[in-house]
């Protein structure tokens, strides 16, 4: 790891010194030794600050959205998720890709931060739950490289059909069931809107959660309007969504978010075929796009 | 404070028998904003509208809500009465408690009731959130395309070009005529088919107001009623027409012979060939698949040989974009696949044939130049069997559907055979005999009485080949026994179908289809020859089995349509169409993909962002285009698109009246 993190910092230094980007954005480490929240270095003085470990969780690409009417280019750390991330903000015309540099990382799976808090750091931390299904542990799309990649690919080709077994958990439950375990999940949600916040699919100008006057959704904090939430936020996402776990990771009250997403994304590959988000950027929008075959079944 | 009127109908019984009007209209006064509720027998009829018009003065109302039935009968009714009492159109809604209540709950008249005043509670919640709306207008292009040259294409074209409006015939096969010009009689008279048609057709063609594009194909059609743009693929038909004479040099000479399909495949037709003599345009045309310079490179007779040097085998297929303000969409049928049935040995036995088969055999300038000769052996079949309904009204193997022309069309046949073979016997196998048509009836009478056909009512069960004749076992249901027939011919009046590529040009343009492929109509009895996309209309079989007088009607109808369309300057358009809030619009081009219309595209437009001018990129809705069905509406995750008239808000009022 430590020759990554010193590969990040000559490369960073590199692009600020020619000016060919205004910031790279990457992570640093944060209050605690299991946190690498993100980092913006404008500065070449700074490079020094990136890092490179088992807890860069944050998907970077969402930051590029903030960028987005700036002239200068923005240089960008990508893991594999990341990467998938980039393109679909492409897809959704939110970035150009000329105005971002982007240097891929291939990312062996990264550690739970729960796990590390409860069994320090000499503790055996197991892998983050999210990255032990990873389909795309190699950046898709970038302009540097960092490290070696061909022996992930190997991993990842190895990897077993993806696993939705809790998910079949779910849809085995009776619909009472059901009702009961998402309410009990969703009583928990203080409605911080954490979730939305790091997601890379939720690029809207203006969210329909912040939107009081049109009252799409209340601001009182009950079963109703957590649950409008909830599928709300699902269904927007849906077929846009990434897997990159950071909705749940970054949920402070641990609702299992990936599994209203996984659902989703399961039933997207039984009605429209397998498909997954932000692998190929001139791909159809399973739910975002009119084919005349569609059928019209309520005709 | 809105005011807002409620009135309730009756609908004679149809809604009273099961809703409590009286109670609905009494519970609607307690409805926030309701100023006035009422209930009438009759709300569409003119005292209905009357007593509307009366309480919007007499109560100053601001807001409507007609409890009735479906909006897509009578919205545009109380539309207008609203106009005439000096309202917005807009402000205007409609609860359907017939539809959805009177007639789904009609058991339970307390919770029909109940469910009725919801759904009013419902309406009157978002007739308040209602906004006055302004219709605009567009200018039209005075042009109208029909599709298939047959004989509902040319009367509908004839129609529209008498009426003073240019017209374009779109026919897919090297002339027009279509099916009629196979067919040799027609009934009720036994006028000779040809002998109406082709008059028809050479009026369509030299028509100074119509333009026949034959050989070709519509490609592509985008836009809207009143400027639809259409390409047009006019396929290479390897000889220039304006320079060909129609002299016939080429099919005299050229080398390759091709089963015609004009006359069933029982005849043959070179690889330059004109279909039928009769053709419009009466040029001939290559068969590029089979034509043996094509195939092989060497040959080129015709082009040796023709005096106007016409043939040009370097033509290619020419894409044309055409403007039309309507278009008349009249493609006609195909004969269902009768081996189907293996029992009738269709296909297997060259003596058992298809009715369009017998046309061709009976028809003067056919194979047998009009002498009845069996396919197999060219001898004159002495006894000749009829079979109806093949693939008709068969739900196991065939279609559902009953194909309206096959009865009366066998007769014919039966009549035809007896009168030119005078020691022949004619046996019909039939499930009904269904002649409602004028003079129908009357001709099947003749056909038995008069000409001694035998109808035997029952199914056939089998024929087989036994000693060069053709057994047909089936059973008279009448006698209640086993019949054998030594046949010579069987002819089987085979159901009509919807054209193999039915769907696809429905899809193409933008309109519905049934089961079967057949076009759907907009209202099967008051509106039967609309689509419902504006500015297209049906003709002929492509809508449903029809015989030559009915397509013919239904042209002239749809004529009509297309005049009363093309007469007017500029037509009114719905505001009910899609606005974008430019100022949450994100420019992810989700609602541009969604868009069955195709109209939505992103634009940019230019904004101050941290002290600097910047291009944004947001979706812009085309007026035009937009036909208001609200599928960007759901796309749009930030609720930037809004549909007017069916906005967010409207909508959520609905809900909240319901559930809070």
């Amino acid at each position: 790891m430590n020759e990554i993190t010193n590969k990040m910092r000559k490369i960073a230094g590199e692009i600020l010194q020619k000016g060919e980007a205004s910031v790279v954005i990457g992570w640093e480490k944060g209050t605690f030794w299991y946190l690498s929240p993100p980092a913006f270095i404008d500065k070449v003085e700074d490079v020094d600050r990136l890092v490179w470990d088992d807890f860069c969780h944050n998907n970077l690409s969402k930051y590029l959205v903030d960028f987005k009417y700036k002239e200068e280019k923005v240089a960008i750390f990508v893991k594999g998720c990341d990467s998938r991330a980039f393109n679909r903000l492409l897809q959704d015309k939110q970035i150009e890709r000329e105005k971002v540099i982007l240097i891929g990382i291939p990312c062996p799976g990264l550690k739970d931060q729960d796990q590390a808090k409860t069994l320090g750091k000499e503790g055996d931390i197991p892998k983050a739950e999210k990255c032990l299904e990873c389909k795309y542990p190699n950046p898709l799309v970038y302009d540097y490289y960092l490290g070696e990649k061909e022996e992930l690919d190997e991993v990842a080709a190895t990897k077993e059909a993806p696993n939705y077994s809790d998910v079949e958990a779910i849809e085995a439950m009776s619909p009472d069931e059901r009702y009961e375990f998402w309410t009990k999940q969703y009583d928990r949600c203080i409605r911080c809107y954490a979730c939305r916040n790091v997601c890379p699919a939720c690029n809207c100008r203006e969210c329909v959660f912040d939107q009081t006057c049109v009252g799409w959704i209340g601001k009182a904090n009950n079963s109703s309007e957590n649950q409008f939430f909830a599928l709300t936020r699902a269904m927007h996402v849906a077929g846009r969504c990434i897997e990159c776990g950071e909705c749940e990771r970054a949920c402070p009250m641990d609702i299992p978010i990936m599994l209203l997403n996984k659902k989703i994304i399961k039933d997207i590959n039984e009605l429209f075929g397998e498909y997954d988000a932000g692998i190929d950027v001139d791909s159809k929008l399973p739910l975002g796009h009119f084919d005349k075959s569609d059928p019209e079944e309520f005709m | 404070m809105k005011r807002v009127g409620v009135f309730i109908c009756h609908c004679g019984t149809n809604i009273a028998q099961a809703v409590d009007c009286e109670k609905v209209a009494q519970n609607a006064q307690a409805f926030p904003g309701v100023a006035f509720s009422t209930d009438y027998k009759y709300m569409c009829a003119e005292p209905g509208q009357d007593l509307i018009k009366k309480a919007i003065s007499e109560h100053r109302l601001d807001r409507v809500v007609v409890a009735s039935c479906s909006p897509r009968m009578h919205e545009p009714t109380f539309r207008k009465c609203l106009e005439r009492a000096g309202l917005n159109p807009y402000l205007l809604e409609m609860a359907n408690i017939r539809e959805h209540c009177a007639w789904v709950h009609p058991d339970d008249k307390e919770r029909a009731t109940l469910k009725a005043t919801e759904l009013v509670r419902m309406a009157v919640a978002k007739v308040i959130q209602n906004e006055p709306l302004d219709r605009s207008t567009i200018p039209i292009t005075k042009r109208a395309l029909v599709i298939g040259g047959g004989i509902a294409g040319i009367q509908a074209a004839l129609d529209i070009a008498n009426a003073g409006h240019l017209v374009d015939i779109v026919e897919k096969e090297p002339s027009i005529g279509g099916r009629m010009a196979q067919i040799d009689k027609t009934f009720p008279t036994l006028d000779c088919s040809a002998c109406i048609l082709t008059p028809k057709m050479v009026e369509v063609a030299n028509h100074p107001n119509v333009r026949l594009i034959t050989y070709s194909e519509v490609e592509k059609v985008e836009g809207y009623v009143g400027n639809f743009e259409v390409t047009i693929r006019q396929k290479a038909r390897s000889v220039d027409l304006s320079a060909c004479t129609g002299c016939g040099l080429c099919t005299e000479k050229c080398p390759t012979k091709v089963p015609s399909e004009f006359e069933m495949e029982m005849m043959n037709r070179k690889a330059i060939y004109t279909p039928f003599p009769q053709a419009i345009p009466n040029k001939p045309v290559i068969d590029r698949e089979n034509c043996r310079y094509f195939k092989t490179g060497k040959c080129g007779v015709c082009q040796k040989l023709c005096p106007a040097q016409a043939v040009d085998f370097t033509q290619e297929d020419q894409l044309v974009t055409e403007r039309y303000g309507a278009i008349v969409v009249a493609t006609g049928f195909d004969l269902f696949d009768d081996s189907v049935y293996g029992e009738y040995g269709y296909g297997r036995y060259k003596d058992v044939i298809t009715g369009l088969h017998f046309e061709r055999l009976v028809n003067a300038s056919g194979p047998t130049m009009g002498k009845i000769k069996r396919p197999s052996d060219g001898q004159e079949p002495k006894n000749v069997v009829f079979i109806k309904c093949v693939g008709s009204r068969d739900e196991a193997k065939g279609k559902a559907y009953c194909s309206k022309t096959c009865c009366m069309y066998t007769a014919k046949h039966a009549t035809l055979v007896r009168e030119k073979i005078k020691d022949s016997n004619v046996y019909v196998f039939y499930m009904d005999v269904r002649t409602p048509g004028k003079g129908y009836e009357e001709f099947y009478t003749r056909t038995t009485d008069q000409y001694g056909a035998k109808y035997l009512r029952g199914r056939v069960s089998k024929i087989y080949e036994k000693g060069g004749k053709l057994i047909v076992r089936g059973e008279d249901t009448l006698l209640g026994r086993q019949i054998e027939i030594e046949a010579d011919m069987v002819v089987l009046a085979t159901a009509m179908v919807a054209k193999e590529n039915a769907a696809e040009l429905a899809q193409m343009i933008g309109f519905s289809y049934d089961q079967d492929n057949f076009y759907t109509e907009a209202h099967p009895k008051l509106a039967p020859v609309e689509t419902h996309t504006a500015g297209v209309f049906l003709a002929g079989a492509c809508q449903g089995p029809k015989d030559i007088p009915d397509s013919v009607a239904q042209a002239s109808a749809a004529a009509v349509k297309v005049c009363g369309l093309l007469s007017k300057e500029r037509m009114e358009t719905e505001p009910t169409i899609s606005i974008v809030n430019e100022a949450i619009c994100a420019g992810c081009g989700m609602c541009v993909t969604v868009c069955p219309y195709k109209a939505i595209e992103l634009k940019f437009i230019q904004e101050r962002v941290d002290g600097k001018v910047i291009n944004r990129r947001v979706a812009s809705v085309n007026s035009g285009l937009c036909q208001g069905c609200g599928a960007c509406t759901v796309a749009c995750r930030s609720a930037a698109l809004n549909l007017k008239h069916f906005t967010n808000e409207q909508i959520l009022a609905e809900v909240d009246a319901l559930c809070l």
